[in-house]
């Protein structure tokens, strides 16, 4: 006989906590969602600067006969307003038909016409347009008579100044890019790691460990525990995804990471945290309501609905991120840690509409946690088979 | 002391546990027998607090049962559970600590359960992966590690081979040596009586027997038996024999049920007038008869 008496509260949900991180995070499938996510972002920050994407495009055009030549300099002139280049040289007919087959030329410019391949962009056709007009115009001024001085300031007259009522934000193409990611990742995480503690609750279940663990320990510290450590596993892993993403990003110049990055970086992590402190308890209980994991995929059902609408409808708040819609979403608990992210990286969330998001879904957490914790006891230890939300109720009162 | 007071249980309209009540004494090996679906399960789950009772009270020691107490119990269930991907050791350790041992006890009490139930070479191995006589072997050390004052198993010897029967009764019998009453359920009536000082038999939740082995014969049968063989040319020996009913023919010879006043020996002279005794002896009812009486009843 010996004389240990059992833990105390905290002391079994660290217990708990510190089992679900180390087993979780040794097993394989973790580890590789991990080298999968970093790959995920890396790829994300290097492919537009690999394929280009949002700089310049280059065009080459070839020009068949010699009245075309003006239009092909003046486009080369002007491309620039249409954020292209355009290189061109003269070839043959059938020279401009073999290099349009095999790709070296976008378009060929013969006579009165623009050959190409397929449907060409819209920026070349444009430039080229625009430079045939320029060509016009010139020559219908010299016809009249308008030449030297009075001609180039005709023709190379300053553009239109752009005047905004509101402050033009230079990086807001970028904070944008930031805020899609962000809510790319946190969809990603709180539905991975919501369903992990779903089928945590269904593995103890399934495997019949619960009923000894629940002759030592409380069912809501057993539920504490899970939560906490798959949380703090889960917001490792979204730590480590935004330092590589953030660091790569900063080191390729794709980002300016500056403290306005920063802090809605910090914000998006602690978004995590309230929504997975809000939905991680709801999958809880629809894991102890079912007794195997082939059911776990229907009774999460509901509440992957839930983070997949959420998820749609913050790409709709990224488009109007002051919009009605984002004002109203950044106030329910199940759509506001992915609305709320890209409002506060894009800077279009006023601090009274953050402070009341974090009260809506962190006082919606603080109630859901008790409930979830009578469901949970009055469910876990029925291994039989599925059992209704309404009598797991009533189980866990008597 | 263990004291199971009037314990009731419904699930539903199912009356699973009807006023139970027995009591088991420091260092005893307590055989809980009854048929499927009496309620021995539901009766352990209560005493582990797995399961709430709709009325009456488990005391230990004479006093009521809190966890930090339950934590002091140990406890096999009749679904066995262990996380099927957990390394074995890493699973002791943790139900050691989770029971309330310091990390080093935990570790330390975890490795001297594995070298005893013939389990070293598979610390390492997860749950999954062993054959499920050792899952089984896991599964006792689970209940064990924490060095409880108080061991409940669920129908501990199903599944088990010869050898694991061996080693699971010498490892019972240590343990109640050591003062720690230890309640077990059995189909296997044959071993309960061999290993258990005291049983109860319980049937559609209601104790109909308890006490000690011996006090049950006593109790229950109210009729001496004996068994005798014999090579005769006639078979109806027996009726010369007045008190004397015949009961079944075994491999072994004819069953006689003896009415009181007929001592067993008319019943050899007769036998012995009529042809050649192989075999004569006085059978004491096994467990087995009493528990046949007592469900039957």
């Amino acid at each position: 006989m010996s004389d240990y008496h059992g833990v105390t509260g905290r002391r079994a949900v660290s217990l708990v906590a510190r089992r679900e991180i180390t087993t979780r995070g040794r097993e394989k499938g973790f580890l590789i969602s991990t080298g999968v996510s970093l790959a995920i972002v890396a790829l994300i920050v290097v492919l537009p600067q690999l394929l280009g994407f949002g700089g310049t495009e280059t065009y080459d055009v070839g020009v068949t006969n010699r009245a075309a030549v003006p239009v092909a300099e003046a486009a080369q002139r002007g491309a620039k307003a249409f954020d292209a280049e355009i290189d061109w040289h003269r070839v043959t007919p059938a020279q401009g038909a073999s290099q349009l087959a095999s790709g070296d030329l976008d378009a060929v410019l013969d006579g009165r016409r623009i050959r190409a391949q397929e449907e060409p962009d819209d920026a070349l056709i444009n430039a080229l347009q625009a430079a045939d007009r320029e060509v016009r115009v010139a020559a219908a001024l010299q016809r009249a008579g308008v030449e030297g001085q009075a001609l180039s300031d005709v023709l190379s007259a300053p553009a239109l100044a752009v005047s905004t009522v509101e402050a033009v934000d230079d990086e807001r193409d970028r904070k944008g890019n930031f805020a899609f990611v962000a809510v790319i990742f946190l969809y990603g995480q709180l539905l991975t790691f919501g369903y992990l503690v779903a089928s945590g609750v269904v593995e103890e279940k399934s495997s019949r460990v619960v009923e000894i663990l629940l002759s030592s320990v409380r069912p809501r510290e057993l539920l504490a525990g899970k939560v906490i450590g798959l949380g703090l596993l889960g917001l490792a892993q979204l730590l480590l995804i935004a330092v590589v993403g953030l660091g790569l990003a900063m080191a390729l110049g794709a980002l300016d990471v500056d403290g306005d990055i920063l802090v809605a970086a910090a914000l998006a992590l602690a978004w995590f945290v309230l929504g997975y402190a809000f939905y991680s308890c709801a999958f809880a209980c629809a894991g102890a309501l079912v007794p195997r994991q082939e059911e776990l995929q229907s009774a999460t059902l509901p509440l992957t609905l839930v983070i997949l609408v959420s998820f749609f409808l913050s790409f709709a708040v990224l488009d109007d991120p002051s919009g009605t819609l984002a004002v109203v979403t950044s106030f329910l608990p199940m759509s506001a840690p992915m609305v709320m992210p890209p409002r506060i990286a894009l800077g279009e969330a006023p601090a009274w509409q953050v402070i009341g998001a974090i009260l809506v879904t962190a006082g919606s957490a603080i109630a859901l946690i008790p409930l979830a914790g009578r469901i949970y006891s009055g469910a876990v230890l029925r291994t039989g088979s599925a059992i209704k939300l309404r009598d797991a109720w009533r189980a866990a009162r008597s | 002391m263990l004291e199971l007071i009037d314990l009731t249980r419904r699930y539903g309209d199912v009356v699973a546990l009807d006023s139970l009540s027995f009591s088991v004494a420091p260092g005893q090996l307590f055989g809980f027998v009854g048929p499927n679906g009496a309620g021995k399960t539901t009766a352990m789950r209560i005493v582990l607090g797995v399961l709430e009772p709709d009325g009456g009270s488990v005391r230990w020691n004479g006093g009521p049962i809190d966890l930090a107490t339950r934590a002091r119990f140990g406890y096999m269930p009749e679904e066995r559970g262990l996380y099927p991907k957990m390394r074995v050791r890493d699973q002791l350790v943790y139900l050691a600590e989770l029971h309330g041992m310091p990390p080093a006890v935990a570790d330390r009490s975890a490795g001297e359960w594995i070298e005893r139930l013939g389990l070293s070479g598979r610390e390492g191995d997860r749950v999954e992966q062993l054959s499920l006589g050792n899952q089984q072997r896991v599964q006792v050390a689970a209940a064990l590690v924490h060095e409880p004052d108080l061991l409940v198993l669920d129908v501990p010897f199903s599944g088990l081979d010869p050898v694991g029967v061996d080693v699971m009764s010498g490892v019972l019998s240590d343990i109640a040596a050591r003062g720690v009453p230890c309640v077990f359920s059995s189909h296997q009536l044959e071993l309960v009586e061999r290993l258990c000082e005291a049983v109860a038999i319980i049937k559609d939740g209601r104790l109909v027997a308890s006490g000690t082995v011996e006090e049950l014969r006593e109790r229950g049968a109210d009729r001496r038996r004996v068994r005798v063989a014999v090579e005769a040319d006639r078979h109806d020996w027996l009726a010369a024999v007045p008190g004397a009913e015949h009961l079944d023919d075994g491999p072994r010879g004819t069953l006689v049920a003896l009415a009181d006043g007929t001592p067993p020996e008319r019943v050899l002279d007769a036998a012995r007038a009529a042809g050649t005794v192989s075999y004569f002896s006085l059978e004491r009812p096994t467990l087995t008869d009493l528990f046949r009486a007592a469900v039957a009843a």
